[in-house]
């Protein structure tokens, strides 16, 4: 095992027990962690294997493979943000709506 | 030119940092009718004094959330006073108070649901500039694409509805999409609307105030993201 596997592999390790200590409670995405997690260090022992795959698929060498993916993986994630951001952004309007037409109903005649 | 009985009719103005010269003056102006008049500060920063009648309310956002969450507070606080039309209005001077029994109109004789002011239903009625014309057809073609509904303007901030119609509208985008998500709305519950036409006038202090081009691109991904989330 060389310098740079050791590197990888310390800093999924580290990702991983952060999320899980996270994501306790919610059995899927531990789930879907624990699947690329373990592809993550199947990948970083055996860099070949996504040299195949890439092959197999006409992309021309494994690294642009996982290059590829990493990137929808990415937009995937934006916009799994985005949806949590406007759901937080409805709870803020519900509340501060109920604030705004409670003084008024306090106030005013 | 307004019916007299007009108390149950509630004009909902968003205000958020407006200039106070302009907000009075379209305050005095409606305050000539006999309609009840609502405004919804969005958390301006400087605190907003309105002539002390029982035909005016004050709501205040604790913190700022944009014109379609004042909208729909203000639209919330209409349908709790009982009222029977809604009529909403820019703080900016822009709209012309006599345009509103006009408004009202299809809504009493039961024509429509919901009508939305246009400037360019009749020639003559607006000033707005080449660059702006342009922004607005883009912005009416915006709302087909999303919507199906082709309207002959786009973000004109003056409608009327009925109460019944304010209980299904309910806005859940906080900024400038809300013009479109009307119409989107529109279209989920089947209601009659129909165009009115209405002047617009605009001013140095409405233009500073009205949306640039490249706010235009921000409302089109919230649209993008309504359709995805909602």
């Amino acid at each position: 095992m060389n310098g740079i596997k050791i590197l990888l592999i310390t800093g999924v390790a580290f990702i991983a027990v952060y999320f899980f200590i996270r994501l306790r409670n919610s059995l899927f995405d531990l789930l879907l962690l624990l699947a690329l997690i373990a592809t993550a260090i199947i990948f970083i022992l055996f860099p070949d294997i996504t040299n195949q795959l890439a092959a197999k698929l006409g992309v021309g060498r494994g690294a642009d493979l996982v290059f590829y993916t990493s990137i929808i993986i990415f937009w995937f994630v934006i916009l799994k943000l985005y949806a949590r951001i406007r759901k937080l952004e409805q709870i803020v309007t519900t509340v501060v709506r109920k604030e705004a037409l409670d003084k008024e109903k306090d106030t005013n005649k | 030119m307004l019916l007299p009985n007009h108390d149950n009719t509630y004009i909902i103005i968003p205000a958020y940092n407006e200039n106070k010269e302009v907000l009075d003056q379209t305050i005095d102006e409606l305050l000539k009718t006999s309609c009840r008049i609502i405004v919804i500060d969005d958390a301006s920063s400087e605190k907003i004094n309105l002539p002390d009648t029982k035909n005016i309310f004050l709501l205040k956002h604790p913190v700022n959330l944009g014109q379609g969450a004042a909208l729909q507070t203000g639209i919330e606080f209409a349908i709790l006073k009982k009222a029977n039309y809604i009529v909403t209005f820019d703080a900016d001077g822009q709209h012309t108070v006599g345009d509103i029994s006009a408004m009202l109109l299809p809504l009493q004789k039961a024509e429509a649901d919901i009508t939305l002011a246009s400037r360019f239903l009749k020639p003559g009625m607006h000033n707005a500039s080449g660059l702006k014309r342009v922004i607005l057809r883009f912005g009416r073609l915006v709302n087909y694409f999303f919507t199906g509904i082709y309207l002959s303007d786009a973000h004109n901030g003056l409608r009327a509805m009925t109460a019944e119609t304010a209980k299904k509208i309910q806005l859940k985008e906080n900024r400038m999409a809300h013009a479109t998500e009307i119409l989107y709305l529109i279209k989920k519950y089947k209601l009659k609307y129909k165009e009115v036409p209405a002047t617009v006038t605009y001013t140095n202090y409405s233009k500073s105030k009205g949306q640039s081009v490249f706010n235009s691109i921000r409302i089109f991904f919230d649209l993008v993201l309504h359709k995805l989330f909602e």
